[in-house]
């Protein structure tokens, strides 16, 4: 077999990740196929598998090419006839897809690819009793032309339709235009209404910058209006003057291969296409936005000490700086906003295998999983998800005959459902099984040693549900590892807070439970309650804050000589954060000091604090080495004024 | 049949100036709008022919009024005003489906000229 002729290990990574995506598509393909195969269903299935041939053949890897050609061929007769999917095929479809994911897997990881000849094999039996005759001799796929690259962008090739003609446009702007710039930008705009725009010079951003020498602006314009409609269009724009429209008569080149061609794309409008990036790039891209901001912030604060005289136009461009940083910013944040079906479109796959294995029939309904969130959010929640829908289904759902003797359908449903609730998005895995048994779980944890048994009496209804998260919990049921992880409940409440965000656990017993995420839309800006120990200022999420109280230090009530504070109906005990920081306090001398009530591992606590000095919502910087090793810091920021500002994690700081 | 002219401004005086402008010009001026939302609202009664936005204004800006007004009839035709300096703003007023747009102060051959090519009477 030919080998390629250029060097695939750069793809690697894009081949990997790609075919990873498709492979994944198919599976959840799979267990829609289940509910009812249709012609569209298997069709995207097909063009999947499709995909994946062709990436596998340019990278050379011939066992996969010709594994993901045998499913091809398989798919491909069942799209003559839909009616002949059974269970046993989609299982046989399965069972291909988990070795392609293999091969990939081995591939990535430098691997000696798996010999899935008896799978091969399989799929072409089935494949000649569907269509009554073998599926074309596998015959060494032919090398792919040179230039076919697995480009993340570019479509498969589709034969070029003749192109229209082009024309050559002079234009030149009125030199008394005061915004030359934008009347270009417009003319560029309503020309590019009339068809695809090349050879644009200047380019497009020298224009927009109104970098256009003498006015002149030069393109080839490609449409299948005529000159009349060219002529018209540009008449409808102000100062700018249509010097000169001639024909191109262009021999065009046989369809160019997909990597000359991508060079050689229009520069105007086409619908929106995607580009892969690879995430280390997007998180410099955050973390300098972020070293933009607070260097405007710095730039802002310096400007106050300029005499007044001096000030507006400072200001106007002040301004307009912190404006267009904030845009910057704004957008890389976008950027990093990754849809939730990222993590949740292997679900209704991982809930098939898991229901099977434990004997369960199981519904999964997701909803809103179109809902953005900061990708790092996504990627630190896609395990902890999974094994909230693990328990779900495992530990929620009761067997058949069970819920037929509840009186419930045998079918049980677990919901997995994203909102957007203000500035959070909430995610809830909902389901109808047995609820938790609350007295069974407090049993265990006194049993365990794991907390004393008044603690737990004390603990309110909510607080003792959370009890599921402890660590040391798992129940026996738990060590037969279905995903081969172990991750457990304290793992994803780990995870949750350290993306900033809240669990909530509801249920009623015999009913089901609810296991709710309350998420931050992103990590990288924090909401800040600044307060003052001494001469130190620091930052606590106000996520994690449930309010303030100001009152006089002495009149707090003791308990077990420590002082505790009053909150609703909890009596929480207080802290204080100069003690757990080891920084001088500076109390003022006003009768009230105020304490600041926040959400500890077990609990609420109060933390006092010499005063409040606001809340502002700032750029997290991580902390480097040493810093991060110290406990109760969870990063920092500097504030407008340089001041670097310590943001605080609480928990770690009290159990520190 | 003279044709119908929205004048969105947050300046009084703006407003005047440019309503004098097309009045002489043989426009009807229909409607006045404050802001960016009473633009919107004035737009969907009125039905002008064409709409003069100004960019920076409260509760909506232009941009966004702009925007809204093509969403609600995709054939409607904005001219900004702009101050200078505002080119990024007037671009992004164009990628939003501004028409086509005149720099402030106005002066009465700019702006007939930009709104009589607009309408197509050039």
């Amino acid at each position: 077999m030919a080998g390629p002729t250029w060097d695939t290990s750069r793809y690697l990574a894009l081949f990997a990740g790609e075919a990873t995506e498709h492979l994944e598509a198919l599976g959840k393909d799979v267990v829609s196929l289940e509910k009812g195969a249709t012609l569209p269903l298997v069709d995207s299935m097909f063009r999947h598998a499709h995909s994946v041939k062709g990436m596998a053949a340019s990278m050379a890897f011939d066992g996969t090419a010709r594994l993901a050609h045998r499913l091809e061929d398989l798919l491909d007769a069942l799209r003559a006839d839909v009616a002949r999917v059974d269970a046993g095929i989609a299982d046989v479809i399965l069972q291909a897809v988990d070795a392609l994911t293999g091969h990939v897997r081995a591939a990535a990881t430098g691997v000696p690819l798996p010999d899935s000849q008896p799978l091969v094999d399989r799929l072409n039996r089935l494949t000649t009793e569907l269509t009554g005759k073998p599926p074309a001799p596998s015959a060494p796929l032919p090398p792919p032309p040179a230039n076919e690259l697995p480009l993340a962008s570019a479509p498969s090739p589709v034969p070029e339709p003749a192109p229209n003609p082009r024309f050559a446009l002079k234009l030149k702007i009125n030199p008394a235009s005061t915004q030359p710039g934008v009347r270009g930008f417009l003319a560029y705009k309503r020309l590019g209404t009339l068809g695809a725009i090349f050879e644009l010079k200047p380019p497009l951003d020298d224009i927009k910058a109104g970098r256009v020498p003498q006015g002149a602006i030069t393109l080839e314009l490609e449409t299948d209006q005529d000159e009349e409609a060219i002529v018209r269009t540009m008449r409808t724009v102000g100062d700018v003057e249509l010097e000169s429209l001639g024909a191109v008569v262009k021999v065009q080149p046989p369809p160019p291969p997909n990597a000359e061609k991508d060079a050689q794309k229009p520069a105007a409008q086409e619908p929106a296409r995607t580009i892969r990036v690879r995430t280390e790039v997007m998180d410099h891209f955050l973390d300098q936005a972020g070293e933009l901001l607070l260097a405007t912030a710095r730039v802002r604060e310096l400007s106050r000490g300029v005499p007044d005289s001096q000030r507006p136009p400072l200001d106007e461009a002040v301004d307009r700086l912190h404006l267009l940083v904030k845009g910057l910013h704004d957008k890389v944040m976008q950027a990093r906003m990754t849809p939730v079906a990222v993590i949740t479109d292997r679900l209704p796959r991982a809930a098939r295998d898991i229901a099977r294995k434990r004997n369960r029939e199981v519904e999964l309904v997701i909803s809103g999983d179109d809902i953005e969130l900061d990708r790092a959010i996504v990627d630190e929640l896609a395990d902890p998800v999974l094994h909230l829908l693990r328990n779900a289904i495992d530990h929620g759902i009761e067997e058949p005959e069970d819920r037929r003797v509840a009186g419930k359908a045998p079918k049980g449903k677990v919901t997995l459902a994203v909102r957007r609730q203000r500035d959070r998005v909430v995610l809830e895995v909902v389901d109808d099984g047995r609820g938790i048994d609350v007295a069974r779980l407090e049993r265990l944890v006194v049993e365990r040693g794991l907390l004393a048994a008044d603690h737990v009496r004390a603990m309110s209804e909510k607080e003792r549900l959370m009890l599921v998260c402890l660590p040391g919990l798992s129940t026996a049921t738990d060590i037969t590892d279905i995903s081969g992880r172990g991750v457990g409940m304290d793992a994803v409440k780990r995870a949750v807070d350290s993306v900033g965000g809240t669990l909530e656990i509801e249920t009623k017993l015999g009913k089901g439970s609810t296991f709710r995420l309350s998420l931050p839309l992103t990590v990288a800006m924090v909401n800040l309650l600044l307060v003052e120990v001494g001469q130190e200022i620091y930052g606590l999420p106000i996520g994690k804050v449930s309010g303030v109280v100001e009152t006089a230090r002495e009149k707090l009530p003791m308990s077990q000589n420590a002082p505790v504070l009053q909150f609703g109906q909890s009596v929480l005990p207080v802290h204080d954060l100069s003690s757990l920081l080891e920084v001088p306090a500076v109390p003022s001398a006003a009768p009230f000091a105020p304490f600041v009530v926040v959400d500890g591992d077990d609990g609420k606590l109060a933390l006092a604090v010499d005063r409040l000095l606001g809340q502002e919502e700032v750029v997290l910087k991580a902390l480097s080495k040493p810093l991060d090793l110290v406990p109760g810091l969870a990063g920092v920021t500097i504030l407008g004024n340089g001041q670097p500002v310590f943001i605080l994690d609480v928990t770690r700081l009290v159990t520190a | 049949m003279p044709k119908k002219v929205l004048v969105v401004d947050d300046s009084v005086f703006m407003r005047d100036i440019i309503k004098d402008i097309l009045a002489a010009g043989g426009f009807t001026v229909v409607g006045e709008a404050r802001h960016g939302v009473e633009a919107v609202e004035k737009f969907k009664e009125l039905k002008p022919d064409l709409v003069t936005m100004d960019l920076v204004m409260p509760y909506r800006n232009g941009i966004d009024a702009t925007r809204e007004i093509l969403r609600s009839d995709n054939k409607a035709l904005v001219v900004m005003c702009s101050a200078l300096g505002q080119e990024t703003m007037v671009m992004e007023a164009i990628e939003a489906g501004a028409v086509d747009f005149i720099v402030k102060p106005p002066r009465a051959e700019d702006v007939l000229a930009v709104v009589k090519k607009v309408l197509g009477e050039a």
